[in-house]
């Protein structure tokens, strides 16, 4: 820590918050509110004289309220930069702090707090995680119970910095306990409180049993546990050394303790699992391992920051297996606990990570993004045509690149952020944005070329990049056999998946149309595929009640490595298309082609659609009489 | 691959059941044995986790003779305890009412009516925490065919709740929770509080 602060290119802020967080990657303008300390930092020499003198005692947040501190204080000892700060809330300004310093004049109660501005290339997020508060669960009696403890609480007891400078103590009689409970998942795996695991609370369980041990081999440790988890590499001969020390292991989660009132002495009922029998055994004292929460602020940050957030609140990754360090928007990464529980290791590996990651941005003048990026006409939004900008698009972008200034102004993309998932595109009711080489025409002649010739027997497949597009490759190569008359047609996300383009297809005469995306929890643009889903389950219901045949039109999720799903749905759509007889197969596409001409007035006036339309009916013209002179 | 439905499966029959849905949710900590009061105080066979897992492991005749299918109370004293927030009395009832279906019978005494007194008053049917009694048109012999109280063998817990209600001492658990049973019992704990006559 003090080498980070001594380092020349590293600056470190303390008692510093992010404010606000514009611009894009490369060009962030963060606000910075830096509190008040009271205290000049360059003037402080850190010499402790003002604590000295100091009247007021608090408890001190770093040890777990278990010791006090003055209201001028520093949190530890080893606290960097070794700053004092002033704590307003409890100071009684008698200002014998004042005196005390003399002539270095180091505190100033006239500071503010100040608001400061500052170009930054890329952000690393480390903001670590929180603990649960057992108190909520009655049956452990944390706090009625004195010598019920945390496992945070433990870490200092048994801390030679820490307020008994190493010596386990209990609260109640400040004697060294020797028979002791540790109860771990408290508050986790609990689908009342956090229903995920805490990754790191078995391992830190054993470890405090073994130092307890090795400071005094006669202690009697006992842990509950539900399941012990050690996954990673040297773990697992770790709990076999505590077996071997001695440290008893009871499988079955304690669901009540009592104290016996005289001598503060505790009772954990546990059923033993491996023996199907009620224990209750008598304790010193308890140790309660709590799960790990996000922050408490984790929301307002992530509102800050422009990151989304996993179900359980902490900060979402890009993509949990292929890029686990990035956050979603483009130059701000995650390192430690801040984007789920994380032991030491797994931090340290990430936080490394991320810096490399960040400094890829911070040494190249120029950074390259998709070229498939969304654009705007402006003459056609809403802002232009009615005047008042409707602001679909900026709600659908998963990435929050769209800005809508003001209800006459035109929505703007700002490309650096766009990420090319094309959501927007398809859910504008304008058509008043496109995709660069995903262009409505684009996709309409290549819609038109391949349902140029007996379009009602053709399959037409609406495979998203990622996912379907992979698994229909996935079968290619594994020479799983599927029908032959599927034609696939890539976008980038199923989101890109225009109403426009099915209602085309059936309007054209395809026999069968199949749209295709990535599994939920696997969508490359974080909300895409939901957006996707919902359009898809709204064109399900149009197309039930025209009454059109079930299994013209299907939906899947199909995933890279699902290429047996992939043959196994088109060849399941093929059977559909054999059951029906083909003079009622062309009466059906018939008699639905003015639902669908009507649903698609405004397609052709969306830039280059009319013209692509004249170029492949010349196509199309080209295609059959070269088939009629064959 | 193959995802068939190998033929119905116990645990499907159970989860089939409302209550008995989350059964398989269970990772087996323990809370809920330890919670019991019927483990605890009266029988220490009974144990709610093995019988939970006895219906993952398709152990079904087992399951129906085991002591906890017909013992627990439905105090729910484990219910607000499970950190899978499964309803184990419910899975319980579950399993009880298959075995019901598959004409087992109850280890317990069960309270019976006697036909000759019961004035169908309906207090008893109010009373039972179980559901258990209903009123129903019987053939009595010397009586008829007139409304009494009948009880459901699957659905009574012997709690003698009913037998505590009745104004005629025509519904009760034979050799248990009988008036007198009660009185006597009530007799002897005074007694050795230092009361005499």
């Amino acid at each position: 820590m003090v080498d980070a602060a001594r380092h020349p290119r590293i600056d470190v802020r303390t008692f510093t918050e992010v404010e606000k967080v514009e611009g894009f990657v490369g060009n962030f303008k963060v606000t910075l509110r830096e509190k008040a300390k009271y205290v000049i930092a360059d003037r402080c020499n850190g010499c402790g004289d003002c604590a000295r003198v100091c009247p007021i005692e608090v408890p001190n947040y770093f040890d777990m309220n278990l010791a006090p501190r003055k209201a001028a204080y520093v949190p530890m000892s080893q606290s960097v930069p070794l700053v004092y700060n002033i704590d307003l809330d409890a100071c009684i300004h008698c200002y014998k702090c004042v005196d005390a310093c003399g002539a270095l004049e180091a505190i100033d109660f006239s500071q503010e707090d100040k608001l400061v501005e500052e170009d930054i290339g890329a952000m690393i997020v480390a903001t670590g995680f929180s603990h649960f508060d057992p108190s909520v669960m009655e049956e452990y009696g944390y706090s009625r119970y004195p010598n019920v403890i945390t496992s945070m609480e433990m870490e200092r007891l048994n801390n030679s910095a820490g307020p008994t400078a190493g010596n386990l103590i209990r609260p109640s009689d400040n004697k060294n306990p020797q028979k002791l409970a540790f109860i771990n998942c408290v508050g986790s795996r609990d689908k009342r409180y956090n229903p995920s695991c805490s990754n790191f609370c078995c391992m830190y369980s054993i470890k405090n049993a073994i130092l307890l041990k090795q400071m005094n081999p006669n202690v009697d440790i006992t842990i509950y546990y539900i399941d012990i988890r050690t996954p990673s590499k040297g773990y697992e001969e770790f709990y076999d050394r505590a077996r071997e020390m001695g440290i008893h292991f009871s499988q079955g989660r304690p669901s009540l303790i009592t104290e016996d009132p005289e001598t503060h002495n505790l009772f954990v009922h546990s059923e033993d699992v491996t023996l199907g029998k009620v224990m209750e055994k008598e304790y010193d004292m308890v140790m309660l391992n709590q799960a790990a929460v996000p922050q408490p602020d984790q929301n307002h940050m992530s509102s800050v920051l422009n990151v989304a957030q996993s179900p359980g609140g902490w900060f979402m990754e890009y993509h949990p297996k292929l890029r686990p360090i990035d956050s979603p928007t483009d130059g701000v990464f995650f390192a430690g606990a801040c984007q789920g529980p994380k032991d030491i290791p797994s931090s340290v590996a990430q936080g490394s990570a991320a810096s490399s990651r960040a400094s890829r941005i911070l040494q190249s003048d120029h950074w390259e993004i998709e070229p498939t990026v969304a654009v705007v006409f402006p003459e056609r939004c809403s802002a232009t045509t009615r005047g008042r900008a409707c602001g679909i698009c900026a709600k659908a972008c998963p990435y929050g690149a769209i800005n809508i200034f003001s209800p006459e102004i035109p929505a703007e993309v700002v490309t650096a952020k766009c990420h090319g998932c094309g959501a927007c595109v398809a859910e504008c009711p304008e058509d008043a944005i496109t995709q660069l080489h995903f262009t409505d025409a684009q996709i309409l002649a290549q819609m038109r070329a391949v349902l140029a010739d007996k379009p009602e027997e053709k399959i037409l497949a609406f495979r998203c990049h990622w996912c379907s597009y992979g698994g229909a490759d996935l079968a290619g190569t594994s020479h799983f056999e599927y029908t032959a008359n599927e034609r696939g047609l890539r976008v980038m996300c199923s989101a890109r998946m225009d109403t426009d383009f099915i209602y085309e297809a059936y309007r054209l005469g395809a026999g069968a149309v199949l749209y295709s995306g990535c599994h939920p929890q696997d969508c490359h643009y974080i909300t895409g595929q939901l957006i996707g889903a919902k359009r898809a389950s709204r064109l399900e219901k149009i197309f039930e009640r025209m009454k059109m045949t079930d299994g013209r039109f299907r939906v899947e999720w199909i995933s890279a490595a699902e290429g047996d799903k992939y043959a196994r749905v088109l060849n399941e759509m093929q059977a559909v298309l054999d059951d029906i007889p083909m003079d009622d197969l062309k009466a059906e596409i018939e008699q639905l082609k003015p639902e669908m001409s009507k649903r698609l007035k405004k397609f052709p006036g969306v830039p280059g659609v009319q013209e692509a339309m004249d170029y492949s009916d010349i196509l199309v013209d080209a295609i059959t009489k070269q088939k009629e002179a064959a | 691959m193959n995802h068939e439905p190998i033929g119905s499966l116990f645990v499907d029959e159970v989860k089939a059941i409302p209550g008995g849905e989350f059964v398989e949710m269970c990772y087996s900590c323990g809370t809920c044995v330890s919670k019991c009061m019927i483990q605890q105080k009266g029988e220490p066979e009974f144990n709610p986790r093995r019988l939970l897992r006895m219906v993952m492991m398709e152990m079904k005749d087992e399951s129906f003779d085991s002591k906890t299918t017909w013992l627990c109370s439905a105090c729910d004293l484990c219910y607000p305890a499970c950190p899978q927030k499964i309803h184990i009395s419910g899975v319980i009832h579950a399993v009880k009412s298959l075995a019901v279906k598959n004409d087992k019978k109850t280890i317990q005494n069960t309270a019976v009516v006697d036909q000759q007194t019961c004035v169908a008053c309906g207090l008893c049917v109010e009373a039972c925490p179980y559901e258990a009694i209903k009123i129903i048109e019987t053939k009595v012999p010397y009586r008829g065919i007139i409304n009494v109280a009948s009880v459901d063998s699957g659905l009574c817990m012997a709690c003698g709740t009913c037998s505590a209600v009745c104004r005629s001492t025509s519904i009760g658990v034979p050799e248990e929770f009988t008036d007198e049973s009660v009185v006597e019992g009530l007799w002897t704990w005074l007694q050795s509080q230092g009361v005499e006559d």
